[in-house]
């Protein structure tokens, strides 16, 4: 196999895979990435056996063939060679050259056999979603979705498609880690197929690769399902992921329907605020104190180490006093991501599920649970 | 400036307290054994010390000795609650208190000297109100440091009052064998007796050198004890090194191959481990087992690291049951043991799901039960038939008074 290739290309195609190499030595294969050179294009292929991607570039290809090459390796040589065309050719026992003006690197690669089949995609299955659509969605929700492996079915985006009673279809994305909850909702335009109607989880890795993509930017993307995974596609780039094979738990039952205490707030005020007052809430004495009253609302924190810290927004709220602790980072993350000026805070009492939503939204809400006073 | 430090160590400890609490034992040979099957005298009487009564014997082997000797079997509960109430009398007089075990303490009275005229008369009203308290006679060592504290109360047993004064250190270590001193072990004194070491004298004229290519950096260390030095402070409880683990383990009452008897045991060493945890607000990320065979040599454990911190008792036992039946016992379980570490204080979030939070209150209406009637007053249903108590309750070494090594013993 030999092609030639424009330098920032292929630097680009091998920065796009990076973070789907297995980073953990188990397979050595799938720290490689798998380079195919057929009549005019070079394909570029990488997976973990979770989340995978192939994607096409321009090439010119003076002989075909394919070849695996550490992935990380590679892209460090690309990135430091010269901006120049760059000649790729493999040699025997699976060596492979590399020439790029007067530089020139020998490594050590791997036959492509061992490389695990990639689905071949069939695009009647496909249909179109909006990129932005999505990039709001993941980006509202993705905080939320839970980092302990044990749990592996909070290990992703739960992702459905609901029918409105007006017909209308909406998409559904959830993610809880067991203490916290976020959903967003928003107006899907294609036809669902049955996987969505049921809903399905999207795994974290995946997720974290889809949020890149629709990161590039705006436009279509194509979606689907094949053989337990998601398909997305987009331009000459092809990514899936494996579902996450498990029940999601019934979300609905934590989504408080009776926390008639509101509260709105500034955001950017609330925000700073609860900023200072987590300085003083370490790991080990974490949480800070909301004491909502008629007309403000008092923050505080304390550190039997280190000290105590107190400040005071004005509220128009004019309910029942209320005092409720939380953890600073769980409304943080909210509260970044939120997109209003204000935001509805929504209680019951101190020691049940709370809400936030940004003000009047329909399309994005939080469900925090308190610590103990 | 010079330190004043007590060693003060109770004269035959759980015998006397069984004599001061049942006054048919006073003046007689008694021998206090486990409350299991295994019946090992763990403390006798110096009536019975002066037949050749020895801690470790068999009830056979010291009834040989003494045909008099009264058995009785150990109250651990009164043990520690005695021993409790005797540290806080100590703590009257200098809240720089060691703990050293149930039995056993340091104080450093250096600066609370002025207020009772003398050491010596500190030690006197220390002894005389345990003694008024509890008819529990104990030995004490007034010495510049620990090391030399702990020397001279065993100098003088039982009811002893022993100074060592900072000018008389040399002297008195001169010909002080090497294996009085606390921490040099029978091995320790094989290994310098092989040197030509047999006192404390000779230990600290030995050229470090020499020590150090014996024994490494506790060369040095070992010179210094016998020139009696020793830096350590006491250290009172609460201001040690941050707890890293809250394990539990007990010998079984006879040896046990069933593995559903095995299983058994582990889960009320979780449900130990766990009460404990929650008690002290602290949850750990490491689960560790030992498991030591019948034969008393071979022994293994195991550990495992999860993804997040636990610290209820049926997610310990879920992992030491994992790392249990991950290898095949070659023999019958003498002794079982369980262990958390990795620990770090646990935030008090609320789980968000129903079902958790319902298993969350559940196990804190559980643990306010026990904290109020008792242990175990309530307590995993496969854990209640009752037939058998697990171990033969011996107090750990690592038990205090007060705080997470405070091990619930019966």
């Amino acid at each position: 196999m030999e092609f030639k290739i424009d330098k920032e290309v292929f630097l680009k195609s091998l920065q796009k895979i990076q973070g789907i190499v297995e980073k953990k030595t188990s397979m050595p294969i799938l720290s490689n990435v798998l380079l195919e050179a057929t009549e005019s294009v070079l394909y570029v292929t990488a997976t973990d056996l979770e989340v995978g991607m192939k994607s096409s570039y321009p090439a010119e290809i003076i002989t075909s063939g394919k070849i695996t090459v550490g992935a990380k390796k590679l892209y460090e040589i690309v990135k430091e060679l010269p901006n120049q065309i760059i000649t790729f050719s493999t040699k025997d026992n699976d060596w492979v050259e590399i020439k790029c003006g007067k530089v020139h690197f020998n490594i050590v690669g791997l036959s492509s056999e061992e490389f695990p089949y990639f689905p071949t995609v069939k695009e009647e299955n496909l249909f179109e979603i909006e990129s932005g659509l999505l990039r709001g969605m993941i980006e509202r929700t993705s905080y939320a979705i839970c980092t302990d492996d044990t749990k592996y079915n909070l290990n992703g985006l739960f992702t459905k498609v609901e029918i409105a009673p007006d017909g209308n279809q909406i998409l559904k994305m959830v993610a809880t880690d067991g203490h916290r909850l976020s959903i967003a909702n928003g107006a899907l335009k294609g036809t669902a197929g049955p996987e969505l109607l049921k809903g399905v989880i999207l795994p974290k890795k995946g997720i974290n690769e889809l949020k890149k993509i629709t990161d590039e930017e705006d436009g279509i993307l194509m979606f689907g399902f094949m053989d337990n995974s998601a398909v997305i596609k987009r331009g000459d780039s092809y990514m899936v992921m494996r579902l996450v094979d498990g029940e999601f738990p019934d979300y609905t039952r934590v989504i408080p329907a009776a926390n008639d205490r509101v509260i709105t707030i500034n955001k950017e005020d609330f925000t700073h605020s609860v900023r200072r007052m987590a300085i003083l809430s370490s790991e080990k004495f974490k949480g800070i104190m909301l004491e909502i009253s008629a007309t403000d609302i008092k923050i505080s924190s304390s550190n039997p180490e280190l000290g105590d810290a107190m400040e005071e927004i004005d509220v128009n709220y004019g309910g029942e006093p209320l005092t409720v602790r939380f953890n600073a980072r769980y409304l943080l993350d909210v509260l970044a991501v939120a997109e209003t000026e204000h935001v509805d805070m929504k209680f019951k009492d101190e020691l049940s599920p709370s809400i936030i939503v940004p003000e009047k939204s329909e399309s994005f809400l939080a469900v925090i649970m308190p610590m103990r006073l | 400036m010079q330190r004043v430090i007590f060693h003060i160590d109770m004269n035959a400890f759980f015998a006397s307290v069984e004599q001061s609490a049942n006054p048919a034992l006073r003046g007689k040979p008694i021998a206090v054994v486990g409350s299991g099957g295994r019946t090992i005298v763990t403390t006798s009487s110096y009536e019975a010390r002066a037949f050749g009564v020895k801690t470790g014997m068999a009830v056979w082997e010291a009834k040989r000795c003494c045909p008099e000797l009264i058995v009785v079997v150990g109250d651990n509960r009164k043990y520690t609650h005695t021993s409790s109430e005797i540290m806080s009398i100590i703590r009257d007089y200098s809240p720089v208190v060691e703990v050293f075990s149930i039995d056993e303490a340091w104080v450093d009275v250096t600066g609370s000297i002025n207020l009772f005229e003398s050491a010596e008369n500190i030690a006197y009203l220390i002894k005389a109100r345990i003694k008024h308290r509890f008819d529990i006679t104990c030995s004490i060592g007034i010495a510049p440091n620990k090391l030399l504290a702990k020397l001279a109360s065993d100098l003088q047993k039982p009811d002893g009052l022993t100074i060592i004064k900072p000018e008389d250190v040399s002297r008195i270590m001169e010909r002080m064998p090497v294996g009085s001193l606390c921490g040099i072990g029978k091995k320790t004194v094989r290994e310098l007796k092989v040197m030509g070491i047999n006192t404390c004298g000779e230990l600290a004229r030995c050229d470090q050198g020499r020590l150090t290519r014996k024994f490494g950096i506790v060369g040095a260390r070992l010179k210094q004890m016998g020139e009696g030095k020793d830096d350590v402070p006491v250290i009172p409880f609460g201001e040690e090194d941050e707890v890293k683990s809250v394990g539990h383990s007990s010998t079984l009452e006879r040896d046990i191959d069933d593995p559903q008897e095995i299983r058994r045991f582990l889960l009320q060493l979780s449900e130990k481990v766990g009460s404990r945890a929650r008690r002290y607000n602290v949850s750990g990320k490491t689960v560790a087992v030992y498991v030591r065979y019948a034969d008393f040599f071979t022994s293994f454990s195991k550990q495992t690291t999860l993804r997040s911190y636990i610290n209820l008792s049926d997610e310990i036992y879920k992992a030491a049951l994992a790392l249990l039946e991950g290898v095949e016992l070659e023999q019958p379980v003498r002794l079982l043991g369980v262990k958390l570490t990795n620990l770090k204080s646990q935030a008090e979030q609320l789980p968000l799901f129903e079902d958790d939070r319902k298993k969350l209150f559940a196990t804190q209406a559980m643990d306010k039960l026990n904290a109020k009637f008792g242990n175990r007053a309530v307590t995993f249903g496969s854990l209640l038939p009752g037939k058998e108590k697990a171990g033969n309750h011996v107090i750990p070494p690592s038990w205090r008074p007060d705080g997470i090594k405070n091990v619930d013993v019966e």
